[in-house]
């Protein structure tokens, strides 16, 4: 089976997410679909899952056009997706999640256990996995929930089969397992896209390789005629260097370090510090713990053990107002789940946090507010009605400035900024690049959380680049370049990339 | 009929539409104004003259605001407790426990606690309501931090309350009915001019300050900030289990004013059946009132005019001379209606 996928065109609204995509998938072949955040991956595969409808462009299957408007119709021409977020029921056993919505009846129109069971097995045998199908879903690990979602796929006579970053949750033993089944797959005939940014795994399990970059298909073929730092080269693209941004630094005193900081699940051993007046630039893939240890050091996760100094005095922070009293402001990636609230106004969004601040024996002072916040709107250029309207109705940059005026209101000596341009055009970007530029200036320690490398370089004095829960190495304003966070975030060395360089 | 006639109809339609599609509170308005008019030109038939007329209208009213004062005063810290994301189960057994410790401090019988420390009259009202608002608190604290610390869903911890408060109740009373001295009578019975107008005082005044709270306080606002996106409240710093705590302890302080007012209208209280049904009454009328159950949305205005739509419905249904059984067929289809004709988001 071939699948060509021919001029792909899909925008979501006036971002053009996917443009002019054409390329071609065989069965019987592990291939790589690689590329930054946001480069269109998953816009595609998606696509090709039936859960997106394209603007324009064509699928063919063998040579015959196909029309996808479900995943289920997707299916059926032999195209499995394996989401990255498992589609298991954690509370039903295995093979009734192998049969989910296509059960097996008997005469008297009730559930056949035993056949469901017994093809459940059958499968199992075929593919040598020792699991029994009447285990809940909810006692599996991770890398046997990837491994039931193969075998489904494979029992649905599946053709092609997505998966969209099955590893990045995984620990090596189990990715190791993983890809036994991959090449099981393999062997069957299958045709299997493996998303994913970890590139030595790329190298490890794939045959050929598909790049995209804004957009585009930036490169293609045999993973055998490829290093991995070629492969970081296509992922960041020659051409799409951006200057730095330059400003005055004035780096003082410390304001946080954290020593041994760790949760036992999502980071461990995490030492750094901050400066006043410094942008830290902390980056990785996704998963790899940033968002959960800077919430935690904004008191909204637990830590297990480790030990956090604010001027260098050591601070126990349990909770979001401990961390603000204490000076701490938090920009949370996700605006529309963390950052607003959907049921209140503009200034009310706006001023949430500083609230107690300006109240007057609690009642709020609508007046007072509104000053400091109108005087935000025009230092952040924030684009707004009336302050009474509706939060919805501001633009995703708009909004997200408001986020930050909301943070800068309290006058924090410490910035977490998580994804501080998620969903952002790129004029709002480039406004909140100054901001924060101007707020390191003004003697706040800034940190930067974004999986975008050029983002780091561009507005950060340093960075740190974490990988699956730990700060795989620094890189530095002079020396920092996209190549080498992509090798550290990738789970490479530092010294490595030199030696290729050299070599 | 000429061109401006039909231009301001038809500007007429259209304003109504952008208030009946912008302002969640103008179809519950629209719909008590409706029954209103309705009520008022039935009870408009048979009087001599104008004067009888309106005596009767206002007498109407009067007991209308009356007997609805206390649900209405329990469906304003159900506003709160609802907007917040939560529900309470338990008002109608709280209320009757804490009508039962009242009554047994008053009690101007035998058993009576304070006359029997020697303490009568107004002073030992004071000491029993002070009491009672205290108990009332307690009672709803404990159940916030069951929600909050002890991580229940409020239905099921308010539900346990229910069950608890109301069985432990009607074994301490063990059908013992205590005397309410006259004294503490005179706290919902007192008359102004010709009327006896105190409990809708009481349910105004309240509902004045309940819609401060909501509308310009912290407090008010982090309520519906915790009820509309929790995650986001925390992270910009509200202490979200001291909201959702604090909604249950006003809870708490609202059913005692309701049981002061509750004991002192009738004298007495049926232990085992008063207040039953009293949440599933303020939850109606926080719901018809254009309050969302999935929190964050909603305002003590709806709340109070919610309450004036079930009480004018039962209303109607007494003048109209529906049979009793069929009346809550009404009051459900009534409140369906309601909700269905809000305007309401889809995700």
């Amino acid at each position: 089976m071939v699948i060509e996928m021919k001029n792909i065109i899909k925008s979501f609204g006036s971002n053009m997410v996917l443009k002019d995509v054409s390329l071609k998938l065989n069965a019987g072949e592990i291939c790589a679909l690689i590329g930054e955040n946001g480069a269109g991956k998953s816009t595609l595969m998606n696509i090709l899952g039936g859960v997106y409808k394209m603007n324009s462009g064509s699928i063919f299957i063998d040579g015959k056009k196909v029309d996808f408007n479900t995943p289920a119709e997707s299916l059926k021409s032999g195209i499995a997706f394996i989401h990255q977020e498992l589609n298991l029921i954690n509370d039903l056993p295995i093979y009734e999640n192998m049969f989910l919505g296509r059960e097996i009846k008997n005469k008297r129109n009730i559930l056949d256990l035993e056949k469901m069971i017994h093809e459940t097995e059958q499968i199992f045998n075929q593919m040598n996995v020792n699991l029994n199908p009447k285990t809940m879903v909810r006692d599996l690990d991770a890398s046997y929930k990837q491994i039931v979602e193969i075998c489904r796929a494979m029992m649905m006579k599946a053709s092609i089969v997505i998966m969209d970053e099955p590893t990045t949750s995984l620990t090596k033993p189990e990715i190791d397992r993983v890809f036994k089944m991959m090449r099981t797959l393999r062997d069957h005939n299958v045709g299997i896209i493996f998303i994913s940014h970890k590139l030595g795994e790329v190298m490890e399990i794939c045959q050929r390789y598909l790049v995209l970059r804004d957009g585009y298909l930036v490169a293609q073929g045999n993973i055998s005629e490829v290093t991995t730092d070629g492969l970081a080269r296509f992922m960041v693209g020659y051409d799409v260097r951006t200057k730095s941004l330059s400003r005055n630094k004035t780096i003082g005193d410390e304001v946080l370090r954290v020593e041994n900081l760790t949760d036992n699940k999502n980071y461990a051993n995490i030492s750094f510090s901050v400066k006043k007046g410094e942008i830290l630039g902390v980056t990785g893939l996704l998963g790899d713990g940033r968002s959960e240890l800077f919430q935690s050091i904004f008191g909204a996760r637990n830590i297990s053990s480790g030990k956090i100094y604010i001027d260098g005095k050591e601070t126990k922070i349990y909770s979001t107002i401990q961390a603000l009293n204490r000076g701490i402001g938090y920009l949370p990636r996700n605006r529309k789940e963390n950052g607003i609230i959907k049921d209140m106004d503009i200034i009310e969004n706006a001023s949430i946090v500083t609230w107690p601040k300006f109240a007057k024996k609690g009642v709020i002072d609508r007046g007072h507010h509104n000053n400091v916040f109108k005087e935000q709107v025009k230092a952040l250029k924030i684009k707004i009605g009336s302050i009474t309207d509706s939060i919805n109705s501001l633009s995703g940059g708009n909004q997200q400035k408001m986020v930050l005026a909301k943070w800068l209101s309290a006058g924090p000596k410490l910035l977490i900024l998580d994804n501080p341009t998620q969903g952002v055009d790129v004029g709002a970007k480039e406004d909140i690049y100054d901001i924060i530029l101007k707020l390191a200036d003004e003697n706040i320690a800034i940190v930067v959380l974004s999986s975008e490398a050029q983002e780091i370089i561009r507005i950060c004095d340093r960075a740190l680049v974490m990988y699956h829960g730990t700060i795989q190495g620094e890189v530095s304003k002079t020396t920092m370049n996209e190549h080498d966070i992509m090798r550290l975030a990738t789970g490479g060395k530092l010294d490595q990339v030199r030696e290729v360089k050299k070599a | 009929m000429n061109n401006t006639t039909i231009k301001n109809r038809k500007r007429f339609f259209e304003y109504f539409k952008y208030k009946w599609t912008t302002e969640p509170l103008f179809s519950t308005a629209i719909a008590l104004l409706i029954m209103i008019i309705v009520q008022t030109a039935i009870l408009g038939f048979g009087y001599d003259s104008f004067g009888d007329w309106f005596i009767s209208w206002l007498n109407n009213w009067i007991n209308i605001l009356r007997n609805n004062a206390g649900i209405g005063i329990m469906a304003l810290g159900m506003t709160f407790v609802i907007i917040s994301g939560g529900i309470d189960l338990s008002i109608g057994s709280t209320m009757v426990a804490i009508g039962a410790v009242i009554m047994m401090l008053i009690d101007s019988g035998p058993k009576g606690i304070l006359a029997n420390m020697g303490i009568k009259g107004v002073p030992s009202c004071i000491i029993a309501i002070i009491i009672g608002l205290i108990l009332g608190q307690v009672l709803g604290t404990i159940i916030g931090l069951l929600i909050t610390k002890g991580n229940i869903p409020p239905f099921i911890a308010t539900l346990g309350a229910m069950k608890i408060f109301r069985s432990v109740t009607q074994q301490f009373m063990q059908g013992y009915n205590p005397k309410v001295p006259s004294i503490f009578l005179e706290i919902a019975n007192i008359k102004i001019g010709k009327f006896m107008l105190m409990p809708i005082i009481y349910w105004m005044l309240i509902a004045y300050i309940f819609n401060f709270i909501s509308k310009r306080t912290i407090f008010g606002r982090q309520v519906i900030a915790v009820g509309s996106n929790e995650k986001t409240a925390r992270l910009s710093g509200v202490n979200v289990e001291k909201v959702k705590t604090l909604v249950y302890t006003i809870m708490g302080f609202l059913v005692t004013i309701t049981a002061v007012i509750q004991v002192s209208r009738i004298g007495s209280m049926d232990f085992a059946n008063a207040g039953s049904g009293n949440e599933m009454d303020a939850i109606a009328a926080v719901v018809v009132g254009g309050t969302s159950m999935s929190g964050g949305r909603g305002s003590i205005i709806g709340t109070v005019l919610g309450t004036l739509i079930i009480a004018v419905m039962n209303n109607l249904l007494n003048l109209f001379g529906v049979p009793p059984f069929l009346r809550e067929a009404f009051k459900g289809l009534i409140m369906v209606c309601a909700v269905l004709l809000q305007r309401k988001e889809r995700a």
